[in-house]
Parts: C-alpha cells; structure tokens; sequence
C-alpha cells in the first residue's frame, strides 16, 4: 500500500537524491520514511492529501524551506521533492529514538514524566518554541498532541508536523484537530482560520494536558454527552466551553471517579498556575481571542513553578508554597526553606538546580524572556557544601556583599548564597534572604 | 503533590465500529474467506491502533445478515479489542437486508449495544454486501432514521462487492452514493476491509481541513488513498442517484442536542 520501496530514488528540487530506506510509519495525511539525502538518514513525509490547495500548499513549503528554521526544537522541512504522480513530499530530519510522542505521555501506558519538574520543562521548551515561531511571524495553526517529540529525561522537546505552519493569517486550508482548535474555529463552521490567536489557545491545552491529563474541557458536561456530534463539539469545543475549573459555572467540574488526574493534581497547583489557566480558558479568552495569555505570560509562570519544585529526602516532588516551609505530602516532614531570592513581584526558594531566568525579573523583551541569569549548584569548599549561585548571563554581573561592597561577578563564577547579598540585574535589586 | 509516575490514561469517548456483513449462499467460498481474513488482521490491527489512539477508544460489534440476521459478537455490548478474537462466518442463505437494519435499530441503544459511562463518538458502521436485499428493507431504512437517533447519526459506509451488488440499495441504507466502495477482487477485499476500517478507526484523530465535509466521505476518500488503485472504484455509477438519497440522514436535519433522544 506503500508509494515507494527500499532503493527507490527521488529528486528534490535543487537536484539531490532522496532515497528511500524503509517505510516507517502512516499517518492522517500521507507517508513517512526513512531516507538518505546529503549522506545523512533522513525522515521523508510523502503526502497523500494536502489541505485544499495543492499549489499554495507547496509554494508555501518551499517558502518555509528558505526561509530556514526558525530554532534548532524544530524538525523543520529541509528539502521539497519533485512532482511525482501528483503529490510530493519534504525531508526533515528523524527522531531520535529517546523522543516520544505526547500522545503516548496522555495514554501513559510505557512513558511517563519522571518528574513534575520534568513536565514543567516540557511546557517550558514547548512555550519558548511557539514564542519564536510567533515572533518570527509565522502560526501553526493546527497545533495539537501530535506535534510534539519528547524525551522525558531531559525534557527536550521536537517540534514536528510544521508542514502547516504559514505567516500569520495566511492559511493553507487545515484548520486543526478535534479537541485541540481554538473556540472561534470550532463555532466558525469552516468560515473562521486559525492564527497566532488561535495556537494560543491550543497551547494552553496543551500545557494543561502535560500538567494534568486531563482536557481542560471536558468535564461532567463532557462525560454526559452521549455521542459526540458536531452540534455537542460545539457545546463542548465552540464559544460555549466551559473549563472544568470555571469558578462561577461549576457544571463541567471534572467527574474524580473517571478523570483522577486532575482531581488529585489541581489542587496542588500554585495559584499563579491556577489562575494562568483559569484566565485561559475563561469566558473572556474564549470569546476573545486577544485576551488569551502570550507565551511570554506563561513563561513568566512556568519558570517560576519549575523553581519552586523540590525534591524531599524521601523522594516525593513537594510544591513550595510562597517561598516558605512546606509539608511533604508523602512523609510528612516539613521542607526547611532555608535561603530564597527577593525578587521584584515575589520571593524565589534558592534549592539545587534553582534556575532564575531574565522573564522572572519584570516586563521584558520576548526574545530575551528565557535568558538564564543565576543558577544554583553545590559546590565543596574545605570539605564542605557550599550551596552557590552561578552566574549565567554569560556578562559581568553587580553584586552588593553583606558589608555593602560592591563586587563584579565575572560569567560563571560563583557567590556563596548568604542573607544580605544584594544583586544589580536590569536596573532591578534582588536579595538574597 | 501525588507522584507523576502514578498518572492514569486520560479518558476517552468510545468509538463504536459495527461491521454488517452479508453471509448469504453468494458470499460462500472466496469472498468469505477473504473477509474471515480481513477481519482477523483488522482486529489485530484495531487494538494495536485503540491502544496508541489518544481520542478514542475503539470497541467493535459485527452482525451477519443471511436469513435473518445474528450477532456475531456480544449482543448486550460492545467487544473491547483488548481481548477479543474473531469467529469466521459461514455463508448461507438469502439476503435479508432489511432484517439487520431492524436488528441495528433495535441494538443501536444507551439500554442494549450502547452502554458506556463517558459516552460515544459518532459510531462508524461498515456495510459489506455481494447481492441485492431479498427482504424489504426500504420502510424498516425510514424507520430506523427516523425513529433511532444512533443510526441517523452514524457514519455509514457501504462496500459493494463483485458486479451483482445492489449499489443503489447500499447507497440508499448510508445515505449518500459517494459512502460506497466497489470492489472486485478479493485481495482488495481483504486489503479495503483493513484500510476503511484503520481510517474509520482515526477519523476522530485527523486535522480537518477548511472544505471536511462529513465523516464518511472524508473515511472513503482517505481509504481510496491508501489502497491501491487496481480493483476497486467509488461509487458513482448510478446516475439517476442523486448524490444524496432518499430516506437518507440528510432528511432529517433535526439536531439533537436533546439527550434523552440518544
């Protein structure tokens, strides 16, 4: 049922061979292999069907092609093939076998996060990804859980299926899966196109799913309909939804008994999460697009609930809570904050591995918004531990010492984490208390 | 903060894909076999697809129509793949159409095949006949779409096999001419029985495009594209069918958002 076979050569357009190694999987819209091309094994996509218009479809890959990647995240298109039988395909590169598929991260059946601080990594790489697509002008506009690789390890994430993707507005006839469009879609009956609007409400699906398997609207009204026709998508889906923790309509409240996830997880949720979601899926961001959070906005929150992780003596993830003292769920010992950071809007638990990032200090410029600043490591000075805050900036950096001296931290060097040094970052002060 | 290791699979609506299969004395020798065999691999296949799909959670049931018509699978419930095998049908007998459809009408339920606690996405049904209906089946087709909310809502697929298939009544019972498959031989057979029922099984998990019509045109042009060309044609022979037909579903354009009519 395969177009091609092992040896059988293809011409991309500037002329090199493509050739075909093995068929590797089927998909909703055509074909993948395994390629040589340059030298190198490659995936090839081989396209069945192609949106609505084939012509506008391929000038606007061959565009992307160009045009060039937007981050290194993205198994971007590298070559466009030839014309053959009247369809054609693109290289990119394959997936390493690490990466999985967030599909299989939601049937949690073999994969799973090793970690919260993991998933929330995810959601970080996933968000900083779509922030540089957006800024360079472009959407995806069928954003969904199979655009995804990840490995769970490290949390690196592979952005793939970017076939669709085309300038903001310009649309090349997909208009996104089931469960994952944007309400306006969903009600538009085919007549409203996906954009840079529209994937943000994807994402923040997305990132509630990485979260807490869970849709974030289907709930009790999900579980009641008994067939999901599209008159009941567009309950569920269309500028009627409702998320499952809307706090003044309770009637799509997740069912615990059928949706355990959520039900035990929201719960724990720091409230600057909660409410970035709950701001997501509100009856304001549903009708209004423009008032969806902008990757900026969640990157502000995610950096801030990755810090704020800690790993107890017994192994559980504990959520700090404000920066202060907190009970381990599982053993029951108290969580001894012993140092954090004073930011400008709140206070930073300092721990192992504690990232500050350039987003977490106030309003900044998008592209800047994940620039490390200081990391916290151990390090063993006369014998001992000495928990230290590395400067990642990658420049000088002013710090204030306890005697209020001011001191220069070249890149990577270290401070001791002690009450009372004072940092000068962008013209703000943080503490450390 | 429970242990992410603990997470559970998140839950699903359950796709229900009803095969309706012509086992008269014409569907004996070859084409049974074919189908026997298509059904063995489509199972194998179903629960590998079920297990990986994260939309849907496919479940089938199959009925056999000869004379009269039986259940071949559990009659009170959907099968779950997870542990089902598939029994081979034997062919026998007239070609009592119009008996499934009553039988469909019957079992097409939230009390009988249709029980589940999360709900259904739209169920597929496959209708797969070699003759032409040796009972009337035109009044029971009216009733079943107008009477039973299931059956006026399911995506409806017909597979018209070999040059005696009654295609007319095939495209009346789903509906729409365009929902019917020819074909010819019994490798395709087999090979079509697979595919439209992999397409059918991902229908909910595919991008939609700004011109998706309806859920079984976009199955049977999805099948068309992964088949090979050789034997096997859509549909669009009669020319006095319309495009839709009579006693179709389109005649109804209620929208029943109304639950208790499920």
């Amino acid at each position: 049922m395969t177009e091609f076979k092992p040896g059988d050569i293809l011409k991309s357009i500037d002329g090199n061979n493509i050739k075909i190694i093995r068929f590797l999987a089927s998909g909703g819209q055509g074909d993948v292999y395994e390629v040589e091309y340059k030298g190198e094994r490659k995936a090839l996509k081989w396209y069945r069907t192609f949106g609505t218009n084939k012509k506008k479809f391929y000038e606007n890959l061959k565009n992307n092609i160009s045009n060039g990647s937007p981050d290194k995240n993205f198994l971007w298109p590298e070559a466009l093939t030839t014309t053959i039988n009247n369809s054609f395909g693109y290289v990119m590169k394959l997936r390493p076998k690490e990466y999985h598929e967030l599909s299989e991260f939601i049937i949690a059946r073999g994969v799973k996060f090793p970690s919260f601080k993991a998933a929330i990594e995810v959601c970080l790489k996933i968000t900083s990804a779509f922030r540089i697509l957006h800024n360079k002008g472009y959407s995806n506009q069928d954003l969904n859980d199979g655009n995804f690789f990840i490995n769970p390890d490290t949390g690196d994430v592979l952005i793939c299926d970017n076939d669709n993707v085309a300038p903001n507005n310009t649309n090349m006839g997909i208009i996104g899966k089931p469960r994952y469009m944007a309400p306006e879609i969903v009600s538009g009956h085919n007549k409203v196109l996906p954009n840079t609007q529209s994937d943000r409400f994807s994402l923040a699906i997305i990132l509630f799913i990485i979260l807490c398997n869970n849709h974030p609207l289907e709930g009790k009204r999900w579980v009641s309909i008994p067939c999901m026709t599209p008159a009941f998508a567009e309950q569920i889906y269309g500028n009627n939804a409702l998320f499952i923790y809307d706090e003044n309509d309770r009637s799509n409240a997740p069912v615990d008994r059928l949706q355990p996830n959520v039900a035990l997880r929201w719960k724990y949720m720091p409230d600057y999460i909660k409410d970035a979601f709950k701001k997501s899926f509100s009856r304001e961001a549903i009708l209004n697009p423009s008032k969806r959070l902008r990757e900026t906005d969640w990157l502000k929150v995610l950096t801030r609930f990755e810090s704020e992780i800690v790993k107890c003596d017994c192994g559980n993830e504990i959520f700090i809570h404000d920066a202060s003292d907190t009970k381990c769920e599982k053993c029951g010992r108290i969580y001894n904050v012993k140092h954090k950071l004073k930011l400008p809007e709140y206070s930073l638990t300092i721990a192992r591995g504690t990232w500050l990032y350039r987003c977490q200090l106030g309003s900044c410029n998008d592209t800047e918004a994940l620039n490390p600043i200081l990391h916290s490591v151990y390090v063993i000075s006369n014998g001992k531990k000495v928990l230290c805050l590395k400067n990642e900036m990658g420049k000088e950096l002013k710090a204030i010492t306890t005697s209020g001296q001011v001191r220069m931290v070249k890149p990577n060097e270290l401070v001791p984490v002690l009450t009372g040094i004072k940092f000068i970052v962008f013209d703000k002060e943080i503490k450390i208390i | 903060m429970p242990n992410i290791i603990d997470t559970t699979e998140m839950v699903k609506k359950v796709l229900p894909i009803i095969y309706v299969l012509d086992t008269s004395g014409s569907m004996s020798g070859e084409k049974i076999a074919a189908v026997n065999e298509a059904m063995h691999e489509t199972v194998d296949v179903l629960k590998d697809i079920s297990e990986k799909n994260p939309d849907a959670q496919v479940k089938i049931a199959a009925l056999a129509f000869s004379t009269g018509s039986r259940w071949i699978t559990s009659e009170n419930t959907l099968e779950d793949l997870e542990d089902f095998v598939w029994t081979d049908l034997v062919a026998g007998g007239t070609t009592d159409l119009g008996n499934a459809i009553s039988e469909l009408d019957k079992k097409l339920s939230r009390s009988e095949l249709l029980k589940s606690e999360v709900g259904f996405c739209i169920p597929v049904i496959l209708f797969l006949t070699d003759g032409h209906p040796t009972d009337s089946y035109i009044n029971i087709l009216k009733n079943a779409n107008k009477n039973n909310t299931w059956f006026r809502h399911a995506t409806k697929i017909g597979i018209a096999v070999g040059e005696d298939a009654d295609q007319e009544a095939l495209a009346r019972v789903v509906g729409n001419s365009e929902a019917v498959i020819s074909v010819h031989d019994n490798d395709t057979l087999k090979a079509l029985i697979k595919v439209a029922s992999i397409t059918s099984s991902m229908v909910n998990s595919k991008s939609r495009t700004s011109s998706d019509t309806n859920n079984a045109v976009e199955i049977i042009n999805q099948t068309m594209q992964m088949l090979p060309c050789k034997g096997v044609t859509l549909n669009k022979s009669s020319s006095s069918e319309t495009k839709k037909t009579d006693n179709n579903s389109s005649d109804y354009t209620i929208i029943d958002l109304d639950e208790s009519n499920w």
